[in-house]
């Protein structure tokens, strides 16, 4: 078992009034399996893949990854965890504009203090098709370039758990499939993946998946 | 691949500077201007105290002997060359020389000069007696010239022009013959000439003004010392007792009343000088805060991307305060830099815009108030930073993402 979420509550507060986005959502991932979350817009899915990657204190609730809890680490721990251990692709254009797509590609590693990598990080842009960007700056690519940008700095690091939210949200077809396609090969690997989507079509390629209604995983 | 391979932290902090050249320059500037004000306004202070500092000994006399109602004109020229003329009979010379206490007495000519190309502000033009003088010489930095001819004079540290060189006044050239050390008073924008030369010059610019030539050998005014044992008030006394304090038309001013006032209005301008700079200060520091905490704001979304890729708190106020660090250095030295091309070369008009004696601190001193500068600023641009960075790093990771608008 690798991740071990059971009991998770978060209560937000909005105007006065206070909701449960997530209402009881317990969720175990294990080596090499391949997850998907469908759900519609609100329904708390990427509050969920916050509170997974430690970004997020749940209101209740424990997560377990590799067999430590979330609420005994440190803010270091935690963040030592999210460089080495755990790859989060986030929602959304996520690579930073100031830095070329190979120093994009390698800050997670450089926030760990370990060493060079570029030539890991040349081999994995490589296998998402983006070498001959590597010295481009982000401002030149596209939005599906950038989404493999930022799979490629998640996978640096080999974590053991890749989580990735709506990976291909904004991408045609052909573009979401070969990311399926990489997400694929990487859990074949032995990666976990945990994927939340809006697209079936993506959705098809995991081992198991959930759909999430008003806070609750289904 | 061109691309350099090797990517450290260093390079991260780098980047963020190098990438957002507009920020990095705006916050630069600021820093600059904070370092400027700081450096600018202690120099003044220190060479302004130090003009002063001293300043009786500088001056190198005890009394100071002119026509009466010339006294404050004559402070004019001593304390900060403002050039103008006026005479009194030589006999004053030895009926002075006569009087118990006086040791030395040596006498001086001035004639205005007319703004000379040598120099852009007013020169005054001082007749000296060589045989009787110890104000002028102990001030000669170059070697000592023997006796002057009618064509060569000695010039003050700020006037330009080196040993050799000619000046003209009034259509005659005179060629430098020694040159003063800066004594930061009236001197250093004073040209010596012998008695002689002093008064063809004097008849010269009588005409050219169309005005009446001096009296035939009068003097301007008497520098005297006295001994030990008297004090400048009790000979002023005893010359007024002697020769009548009115009927003599004569004014003798003790050299520690000139300094006296020289001190009050030094506390003026001093005290006046620090608050102004300390209202820059503060102007620019609240500017600086004020900067950095909105562009730190703005900063959310990449340092929520930063979070989500394993930074840490520590880490990320550490990459913040790198930046604000790096950017303070480089604004408070740039700053100090400028500050001291606008001071060092243009003291002389400093000294004008002042009105007061004014002396630039030695190169140590001057390199302690620098580091000093850059310390402060520095330390400021850290503070001004530091308030927003740590609200930024102590902020829930997920609120940080969020209020980025992702
Ligand atoms: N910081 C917050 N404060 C208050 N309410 C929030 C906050 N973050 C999210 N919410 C609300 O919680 C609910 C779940 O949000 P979440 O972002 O998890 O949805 P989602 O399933 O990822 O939606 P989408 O598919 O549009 O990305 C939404 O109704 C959202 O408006
Ligand atoms: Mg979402």
């Amino acid at each position: 078992m690798i991740l071990e979420a059971s009991g998770i509550k978060k209560e937000y507060i909005r105007a006065g009034n206070s909701f449960w986005a997530l209402n009881d959502v317990s969720l175990s991932v294990d080596e090499g399996e391949f997850i998907c979350i469908v759900g519609r817009s609100g329904s708390g899915k990427t509050t969920l893949l916050n509170i997974l990657a430690g970004l997020l204190t749940p209101t209740s609730g424990s997560v377990y990854f590799e067999g430590r809890e979330y609420s005994g680490l440190s803010d270091c721990e935690l963040s030592g965890m999210r460089s080495t251990r755990l790859g989060y692709i986030m929602q959304g254009q996520t690579v930073l504009p100031n830095f070329t797509v190979l120093q994009n590609t390698l800050i997670p590693h450089v926030l760990a203090d370990r060493g060079d990598a570029a030539e890991a990080a040349m081999s994995l842009l490589e296998q998402v098709g983006l070498a001959h960007l590597a010295g481009q700056y982000p401002s030149s690519l596209s939005g599906g370039e950038l989404r493999r940008v930022s799979i490629a700095r998640a996978l640096l690091s080999s974590p053991v758990l890749l989580i990735a939210d709506e990976p291909t949200g904004d991408l045609d077809e052909e573009t979401a499939g070969e990311i399926m396609r990489i997400f694929t090969s990487v859990s074949k690997k032995g990666t976990a993946v945990l994927m939340v989507t809006h697209d079936m079509n993506s959705a098809a390629f995991g081992t198991r998946s959930y759909r999430m209604a008003s806070g609750q995983l289904l | 691949m061109s691309e350099k391979m090797s990517f450290t932290f260093q390079d991260i902090i780098w980047c963020n500077l190098k990438r957002k050249p507009l920020r990095s320059f705006c916050l630069i500037f600021l820093v600059a201007a904070l370092a400027f004000v700081l450096f600018g306004s202690s120099l003044i202070t220190r060479s302004l105290i130090k003009g002063t500092d001293g300043l009786a000994k500088r001056l190198g006399a005890d009394l100071l002997i002119v026509p009466r109602g010339y006294a404050q004109t004559a402070e004019g020229i001593l304390l900060r060359g403002s050039p103008s003329a006026f005479y009194m009979e030589p006999e004053w010379l030895e009926k002075i020389s006569g009087v118990e206490g006086v040791t030395a007495v040596s006498p001086h000519l001035f004639i205005a000069s007319l703004n000379s190309d040598c120099c852009s502000v007013p020169i005054q033009l001082i007749g000296f007696d060589q045989d009787t003088d110890f104000i002028v010489a102990p001030w000669i930095k170059t070697s000592v010239p023997g006796i002057l001819k009618d064509n060569e004079i000695v010039v003050g540290g700020a006037v330009a022009g080196r040993v050799g060189d000619t000046l003209q006044f009034f259509g005659r050239g005179y060629s430098i013959a020694a040159k003063m050390e800066y004594t930061g008073s009236g001197f250093d924008a004073s040209v010596f000439m012998n008695m002689d030369a002093a008064r063809i010059a004097a008849r010269d610019c009588a005409s050219k003004m169309g005005a009446d030539a001096p009296p035939e050998k009068s003097i301007s005014s008497i520098m005297a010392l006295i001994d030990d044992s008297s004090t400048p008030i009790g000979v002023a006394g005893r010359i007024n007792s002697a020769f009548g304090y009115v009927k003599s038309g004569i004014a003798v001013v003790p050299a520690q009343n000139i300094i006296s006032s020289v001190s009050v209005s030094l506390r003026m301008l001093t005290g006046s000088f620090g608050a102004l700079s300390a209202v820059l200060w503060i102007a620019s520091f609240s500017i600086l805060a004020l900067l950095f905490s909105a562009m730190l704001n703005e900063r959310r979304q990449e340092f929520g991307i930063l979070r989500s890729v394993g930074i840490s708190r520590k880490k990320l106020i550490a990459m913040v305060l790198w930046e604000s660090g790096l950017i303070s250095c480089i604004g408070s030295v740039v700053g100090i830099f400028l500050s001291a091309l606008l001071l060092m070369p243009f003291r002389i008009y400093i000294r004008e815009i002042f009105n007061m004696p004014y002396m630039m601190p030695g190169f140590g001193q001057l390199c302690a108030i620098a580091c000093i500068s850059v310390l402060l600023s520095v330390a400021a641009a850290l503070l001004a930073s530091l308030l927003s960075s740590v609200k930024i790093g102590n902020a829930d990771a997920y609120r940080v993402i969020r209020e980025g608008g992702l």
